[in-house]
């Protein structure tokens, strides 16, 4: 059901045995940008392995009490989240995990290496508080961030290592996370990056993307971008009650919706079948899986 | 050498978009290799307009991230191969990124392609300033209203304060009619107010906003519309031809207005 299927191109550069500088092929060309002239070093280099992605302000529920992750610093970060991006992902998940959060529940602020001022952990406060969850606690590895949020009344406590928090360092060989539930219509420009499954209770207009490690379920109306098996995980699925995606991308598998849109839509399943991504009737694609194992 | 232009108005919905998107597409039908490049981070359109939004995998951003290569980025165009697009971020602000990265950006593409367009966002901040870092030359679009007007005038300024001398002027949007009745600024009114050549005029046409939903620019249509004339026209003049301005005084005494005066409407 899937037309124009493809696949992007090969990261590697099959083809890099020199063409002329000057006669270029306008058909099959590669083009890259100069590197970044203060990003030349070597330090560059070693700090990008670290840095995760996907990663996005994150709740963890965690014996009794909850732990707000935050991603790491900018600098550090090939897809960086500044502050401004991180106060409205974090009035998101609120939003949007609402029903789940127990009032009064402590909250635990892991604040790691990002460089936090008072102002901005009174404001991260304010917006706990708005959810009726109390602040506990700032755990962070920068002493600037302790200094500040110490100043500003909050309990504090520095470490340099937050290694059994389990983020940052080796993030792509950790098991998943636990599944994201959202309830929220995700609106253009809006990106929901998770290390794990996530379940979006609304639609994914088009303009907005989700980027799961793990399956991607949409109780509502798919018209984004989704990516399901973001860290290659081929037998990832995105299923959806209304399958009308912009595009649809499974592990390193991408694929357009077709240009004539059907005249019903169903609950319906994509997943990574031998000639890349197919789509299914939800209904049947299960039927399916009990009746065929492996014939094609 | 490659001619870098930066599409700006100073106020939105004045047009740059559609402008940048039917330039291109008439650039590249004239057998131009033409890199359209959306500058507009965070409210990325010229995707929409060209059809292109699900084909786009990779963006400027993951470009200068390390992510993929520049021509990884690059969404070609089917319809016409002389096409292509370097669509921007749509999941970020403005400030993602910086003038000296756009220059990079724009400088490699400067090695395949030899027209480069920039659309423009609206404003004079950071998005402004990074969609004409690289630019050699401009093109303000306006409508003829005193608003959009006064923020091209205003454009046109810091362009020249960037050292971007060739600066010229289209004329969104105008209709003969209201022109005649001394309703509208007539084209001589914007001139005189900006006083940059004048590149066209393209007349406001229904046809656009049918255009723009369908994700076809009117320069592909086989019989084209007025405004899609207009576009023909700048894009023959961009490229050093001498065209005559459409006669859109003529346009007034039309059929359908002569029709319309018939029956009183």
């Amino acid at each position: 059901m899937v037309s124009d299927l493809s696949s992007p191109q090969n990261q590697n550069h099959p083809d890099q045995n020199g063409q002329p500088p000057n006669g270029i092929d306008f058909d099959n060309f590669i083009l890259e940008i100069e590197p970044d002239p203060l990003e030349g070093n070597e330090d560059a280099v070693q700090t990008k392995p670290e840095s995760n992605p996907n990663l996005q302000v994150q709740f963890k529920s965690e014996r009794g009490r909850l732990l707000l992750l935050l991603p790491p610093a900018p600098e550090k970060s090939r897809n960086p989240v500044h502050w401004e991006d991180l106060r409205q992902q974090l009035k998101r998940r609120l939003s949007g995990t609402e029903r789940f959060l127990q009032p009064h529940t402590p909250v635990h602020l892991i604040a790691r290496d990002r460089l936090l001022d008072s102002q901005q952990v009174q404001e991260i406060d304010a917006l706990l508080s708005e959810a009726q969850l109390p602040l506990k606690r700032i755990y962070t590895s920068r002493r600037q961030s302790a200094v500040a949020a110490a100043t500003a009344g909050y309990s504090v406590e520095q470490q340099t290592t937050l290694g059994h928090l389990g983020q940052g360092q080796e993030a792509s060989q950790q098991a998943m996370d636990e599944p994201l539930y959202l309830q929220t219509t995700l609106r253009s420009g809006v990106e929901v990056r998770h290390r794990g499954t996530v379940i979006v209770l609304g639609d994914v207009n088009p303009g907005s993307s989700v980027v799961a490690e793990g399956d991607i379920f949409i109780w509502g109306r798919l018209r984004g971008v989704v990516h399901a098996g973001a860290a290659g995980n081929p037998q990832c699925r995105i299923m959806a009650l209304h399958m009308q995606p912009t595009q649809l991308r499974i592990a390193d598998q991408v694929a357009r919706s077709p240009e004539d849109p059907p005249a019903q839509y169903q609950p319906e399943v994509a997943y990574i079948g031998p000639d890349g991504i197919r789509i299914a009737i939800a209904a049947d694609f299960a039927l399916a899986d009990l009746t065929t194992p492996e014939t094609t | 050498m490659s001619r870098i232009i930066v599409m700006t108005s100073g106020k939105g919905g004045v047009g740059k978009t559609t402008c940048t998107a039917n330039l291109g597409m008439a650039l590249a039908k004239a057998g131009q290799r033409v890199a359209v490049v959306d500058a507009d981070f965070g409210l990325r359109n010229l995707d929409l307009l060209l059809g292109l939004e699900n084909r786009i995998v990779y963006t400027a951003l993951d470009v200068l991230a390390g992510e993929c290569r520049l021509d990884q980025a690059l969404v070609k165009d089917k319809r016409q191969p002389n096409l292509a697009l370097l669509p921007a971020a749509q999941n970020r602000s403005k400030e993602a990124i910086k003038p000296e990265q756009m220059k990079r950006l724009i400088k490699a593409l400067t090695k395949v392609y030899n027209f480069i367009l920039i659309d423009s966002p609206a404003g004079i901040e950071m998005g402004f300033r990074n969609s004409i870092a690289a630019a050699r030359e401009a093109i303000i679009v306006t409508t003829p209203e005193i608003s959009a007007v006064r923020d091209a005038d205003r454009v046109i300024g810091l362009l020249e304060a960037n050292d971007i001398k060739a600066v010229r002027l289209v004329i969104n949007r105008l209709r003969p009619a209201m022109v005649a009745a001394e309703q509208m600024m007539s084209v001589k009114d914007v001139q005189g107010i900006l006083s940059i050549p004048l590149l066209g005029v393209i007349p406001d046409d229904e046809q656009v906003i049918v255009s723009t939903n369908k994700g076809e620019p009117l320069v592909l249509d086989e019989h084209l519309s007025p405004a899609g004339t207009a576009f023909i026209n700048v894009s023959q003049r961009l490229q050093g031809e001498k065209v005559p301005l459409m006669d859109l005084s003529i346009q007034k005494e039309s059929f359908f207005t002569r029709l319309k005066r018939l029956f009183g409407a």
